[in-house]
């Protein structure tokens, strides 16, 4: 039995290349999935080692409260310098030190962080040109801001320090941020320690590094320096230290492998429905074989086990070609994230034995669970059905059962979406509308077969007429063993289902994103500063602005933090005000605006709801200068579509409260009739003065948002592309063996005077009846969830569908199906006539 | 190629140049010692209107000159004239033209499209070639083989002569030059293949249809009005007028 089998794999071999491939291409991503990670998290791990190598003990501040950075005080250092078996102690400041660009304004969206820059065996950091600062007028910096900003070394860098003075410095050296995902968000300068702490004006440590003397043990160190140091810190070895540091780190690697996960199963599903597929009509055809072997008599369990081993030696050699695949996969996107500028560490890619496990196991599981039903089929075949000349069209009819289950299915999903949709935005809605998704697919998978027939009618409406007979015996082709096409089309289903939900999902945020902007962004432009830093603005350049003719409404927003409310209520929240101008009328949900004078408050309408008041209530709020005073509310406003702070005070009241603050934000509108780029310039000489003010306009929000999502769009579809690319095998393969089926039936049909080009004709609007049902589906499936999905989100969604891409996947599933039905087709029409006459 | 188009009337076609003919016809597959020589050189001329049976032991090269006398395969020598054309010089499109417009098929299996009914099958040729049938032509061909009940059928849900009816019909339905057909009763039991025996010779008869078939039975054979003999790849002898008992007769003398 054994030897019969095999020798029926190797007669099979270019059928069952292509289910290979499918299994092959799923393995390979869920292999190359482990083989990034994998590499990404030894490489930080190799990395963090290396940097602990250097330090013995660090002392860590202890888990700090409130919004403050939590530090080491300054005065510990000394105290670890004086226990016995210290050798050195260094502490690191860390704090932000503007970098000015060459245009004269602070490089990037966040200020650049400042940093220490320690001396000898301490220094942590990898100068990569030049050499460290040495003298409080040289700075070094990291080497990606060096080369973004147009900086080299030799050159006179300016870095404003925490009281936004502009200092100078020799730019000494370039260093490698290393593993440090922060600095290398923000960019980084490098002084001296004390120049450090003078820049960012930290009065405390972020670490002290501390070096033992050669011969004492560390862990004995450790313990007389929290001696030393008391509760006020943590103190680690280095070995601790950087287990910790990558443990953290291999958290950001587990989301990134989950994610990445998730697309490899979808994928390792579809490539499931391939395989049950093709071993499906690989049964049906081997039929007679099947049945001269019970014949010869061999039992129903030796045919069973023939194919399910027929089975496992595919997945087995798919499986060991996908982890290969896989090292691929994960080498290639390593070298992609390098090139994006990711820190990507250099040490080579390989297989884990983890990797390596759940790749084969997966792989031949998967493809054996899906050849289960086939095989059981497969021992269903009568031993006389050998002697039958003609093997039977298969006949399919809706039977009681599955109505019944896709009934019960359709009903749960449609009730749980419906639930999900009802219960208003949030987290847990989201899941309920997926659960609803999921349950709803497993209808459409059940009921498929009976869907075939009147999709393929409705998909096939046009080639029937656009081409002739060839049309006509195509799309009757495409019905003829609905549950074939179903399977087949299924497996297409779910890649176009994810992808119009992706693309719903899209369009939609950006319509709502957009609306919102327009609610609360209701200006043309906004002034604040690096990093949206509260009293960030001199009030000059508020002044300036108002006295620029190409402006109109020039609005001031000064901000401050403040506890509000009393009892259980009581909580910090944004107190602030604006400076009243022409054109510049806020909206009130409740009350007006008209009456808010002294010892009047206006609230966001969440932050009224959080304390409970309502107009005519009052508010308790605790002041800088005058201490807790109540407030009367006089009006609420809507906190989505409004800029203004959630709680505000009239300006009088806001300067008497908390002294004369600068500016947090400064908006203004383009006056009627003057030209977008006249204005943009006089906002910009406003702003050119003060290095850290950044002039954002509507148009660039919304632009940044648009390439965000974009992007994002992009990497789905990315990732959800090999799924399709698999259902497309499974459409290449499923066409192949119904050619291999209907040899004679394409030979007749040769003989009546088909030309070859109308043979392939026929094969290929086969296909696309096939593509395009598949994709109606998921289409259909796609729209459903993405509304439900984006009514989750978040209030006042404006739903949009985006028909021009929900076409084009209809048309590129069609298309696809196509360019899968090619080598069949050509493999169709060469047949010999005579040849494929006598045949079968 | 002027193939398209000229159809014609059957009785025009009822003049002295045979329907088919075929000059030095040799076939031989494969190369070197592995060559088999299935054809060895044949002469034959198929009459306009008249009825021919190929007959010949298994292996006599019968079939394999129905399949190149009808364009289904190539040739390694010689011509083949369907009327006016030279078969041996088109191409597979020429060919498949040729097919469509001037020759039936009747095979001995697998005759129909499952996928279409009984009357979808008849029609089948014309519609691939683009052309409307004579609708008084289709309800005489389909009276004649007597399907009018069974139209609407498909092939799984009609009986083995049946399906062979419609074979017939469909071959008649485009009135070409001349029908091929290969053991036609080859699958039917005596009454069935009977019946389409007298079909095959009532459009002779009555309609002037040329008929080229190729059977091993003696019976068959004995419904045409010439049986042609072939023994490894030549033509040994020709039989008019034939009845089963002369056809077994030759046959035997072959054998022997």
């Amino acid at each position: 039995m054994l030897k019969t089998t095999l020798a029926g794999l190797r007669a099979h071999r270019l059928r069952l290349l292509l289910t290979s491939v499918a299994i092959m291409l799923g393995v390979g991503f869920i292999a190359g999935t482990f083989v990034l990670t994998d590499t990404i998290e030894a490489g930080f791990r190799q990395k963090f080692a290396a940097a602990a190598d250097k330090i013995d003990i660090v002392v860590l501040p202890a888990e700090g409260e409130g919004p403050e950075e939590p530090a080491v005080r300054a005065e510990l250092l000394e105290k670890v310098r004086g226990v016995g078996g210290v050798a050195e102690a260094q502490g690191i400041v860390r704090g932000t030190a503007a970098l000015i660009g060459k245009d004269g304004k602070a490089a990037g969206d966040f200020p650049t962080s400042g940093i220490s820059i320690p001396e000898g065996r301490l220094n942590r950091t990898e100068i990569v040109s030049g050499r460290a600062p040495r003298s409080a007028a040289e700075a070094v910096l990291d080497e990606n801001t060096a080369k973004t900003r147009g900086f080299s070394v030799g050159d006179t860098i300016t870095v404003l320090d925490s009281e936004q003075g502009k200092h100078e410095f020799a730019l000494v050296g370039l260093f490698d941020i290393g593993v440090d995902q922060a600095l290398a968000y923000t960019g980084a300068v490098g002084f001296t320690t004390a120049t450090a702490a003078e820049m960012t004006g930290e009065k405390g440590f972020r670490e002290i590094d501390v070096v033992t003397a050669g011969g004492v043990d560390a862990e004995t160190v450790r313990r007389s320096v929290v001696a030393a140091v008391g509760a006020g810190a943590e103190v680690k070895t280095g070995a601790q230290y950087a287990d910790d540091l990558a443990a953290s780190n291999g958290a950001n690697t587990t989301v990134l492998m989950v994610g990445l996960l998730l697309f490899g199963l979808v994928a390792m599903f579809v490539a499931a429905l391939v395989i049950y597929n093709t071993f499906n009509i690989l049964v049906a055809q081997r039929t007679r074989e099947m049945a001269l072997l019970r014949c010869i008599g061999a039992t129903r369990r030796q045919v069973f086990g023939s194919v399910l081993l027929e089975s496992a030696v595919v997945g087995l050699i798919a499986s060991v070609l996908g982890l290969l695949a896989g090292l691929g996969l994960g080498a290639g996107a390593l070298a992609v994230l390098g090139r994006t500028g990711m820190e990507v560490p250099s040490g080579g890619v390989a297989l884990a034995p983890r990797t390596v496990a759940v790749g084969m196991v997966l792989g031949v599981l998967m493809t054996v669970a899906a050849a289960l039903l086939p095989a059981r089929a497969a021992t269903r075949v009568a031993p006389i059905a050998a002697l039958r000349s003609q093997v039977e069209e298969q006949t399919f009819r809706t039977g009681v059962l599955r109505g019944v289950f896709a009934g019960l299915f359709l009903l749960a999903g449609g009730g749980a979406t419906a639930y999900g949709v009802s219960t208003g935005p949030g987290e847990s809605a989201l899941y309920v509308v997926m659960l609803g998704g999921a349950l709803t697919f497993l209808a459409v998978l059940i009921l498929g077969p009976v869907l075939v027939r009147p999709l393929s009618a409705f998909a096939g409406w046009l080639p029937r007429r656009l081409f002739g007979v060839p049309g006509r015996l195509a799309v009757d082709n495409s019905q003829r063993n609905p549950r074939r096409s179903a399977t087949t089309t299924v497996a297409l289903t779910i890649g176009v289902t994810l992808m119009t939900l992706i693309s719903v999902l899209t369009a939609t945020s950006r319509e709502t994103f957009g609306a919102k902007l327009d609610e609360q962004f209701p200006v043309d432009y906004m002034v604040q500063a690096q990093g949206g830093r509260e009293g960030g603005l001199p009030r000059a350049l508020a002044e300036d602005l108002r006295s620029r003719p190409e402006l109109a409404s020039v609005v001031a927003l000064r901000t401050t933090t403040a506890k509000v409310g009393g009892g259980g209520a009581r909580d910090t929240e944004t107190v602030g005000t604006f400076t009243p101008a022409g054109g510049f009328t806020p909206k009130a949900v409740t009350g007006s605006f008209a009456s808010l004078g002294p010892g009047a408050v206006v609230l966001g309408d969440q932050v009224a709801e959080r304390l409970g008041v309502k107009v005519g209530g009052t508010v308790p709020v605790e002041t800088e200068e005058r201490g807790a005073v109540r407030l009367r509310v006089v009006a609420t406003f809507s906190m989505e579509s409004s800029l203004l702070p959630s709680v505000t005070v009239a300006e009088k009241d806001f300067e008497e409260f908390f002294g004369r603050l600068d500016d947090t934000q400064v908006v203004a509108n383009v006056r009627d009739g003057v030209a977008e780029d006249r204005a943009r310039r006089a906002v910009e000489a406003a702003a050119q003065p003060y290095p850290t003010a950044m002039v954002a306009s509507s148009t660039e929000v919304r632009g940044e948002f648009d390439e965000a999502l974009d992007m994002m769009l992009m990497i789905i579809t990315g990732l959800l592309g090999l799924s399709i690319l698999i259902s497309l095998l499974g459409i290449a393969n499923t066409l192949s063996l119904s050619v291999h089926e209907r040899t004679r039936e394409s030979a007749l049909l040769r003989a009546l005077g088909l030309t070859r080009p109308q043979l392939r004709r026929m094969l290929s609007v086969e296909a696309l009846v096939l593509g395009v049902i598949g994709a109606l589906v998921g289409v259909a499936l796609g729209v459903v969830f993405g509304w439900a999905a984006t009514q989750t989100m978040t209030t006042g969604v404006i739903f949009r569908l985006p028909v021009a891409q929900v076409l084009a996947f209809v048309a590129l599933s069609g298309l696809a199906g196509v360019v899968a039905a090619v080598l069949p087709a050509r493999r169709a029409a060469r047949a010999s006539i005579v040849g494929s006459l006598a045949s079968g | 190629m002027t193939i398209t188009g000229e159809v014609g009337a059957w009785s025009a076609r009822e003049d002295a140049v045979p329907a088919v003919l075929a000059r030095g016809l040799t076939k031989v597959y494969g190369q070197g010692d592995a060559a088999v020589h299935a054809l060895r050189g044949v002469d034959i001329a198929f009459a306009t209107g008249a009825f021919t049976a190929i007959m010949g032991p298994s292996g006599s090269g019968k079939s394999t000159l129905m399949h190149c006398l009808a364009g289904l395969d190539t040739v390694s020598g010689g011509q083949v004239h369907i009327g006016d054309v030279e078969l041996t010089e088109l191409n597979d499109k020429q060919l498949t033209l040729l097919r469509r417009e001037r020759i039936g098929f009747i095979f001995q299996a697998f005759n129909l499209l499952p996928t279409l009914t009984a009357e979808q099958n008849i029609r089948l040729p014309l519609e691939i070639a683009g052309r409307q049938a004579d609708q008084v032509l289709f309800d005489r061909v389909v009276e004649t083989v007597g399907l009018r009940d069974r139209l609407g059928h498909r092939p799984t849900e009609l009986s083995g002569g049946q399906q062979q009816r419609v074979a017939v019909a469909r071959a008649l339905i485009s009135k070409p030059q001349v029908i091929f057909a290969d053991e036609p009763t080859g699958n039917l039991d005596s009454r069935s293949g009977a019946e389409v025996l007298s079909f095959l010779r009532t459009s002779v008869r009555e309609l002037g249809q040329t008929i080229v078939m190729v059977t091993h039975d003696p019976v068959a054979a004995s419904y045409a009005d010439r049986v042609v003999f072939l023994r490894d790849g030549l033509l040994v002898s020709e039989l008019a007028q034939p009845s089963p008992q002369s056809v077994l007769d030759t046959l035997m003398k072959l054998e022997a």
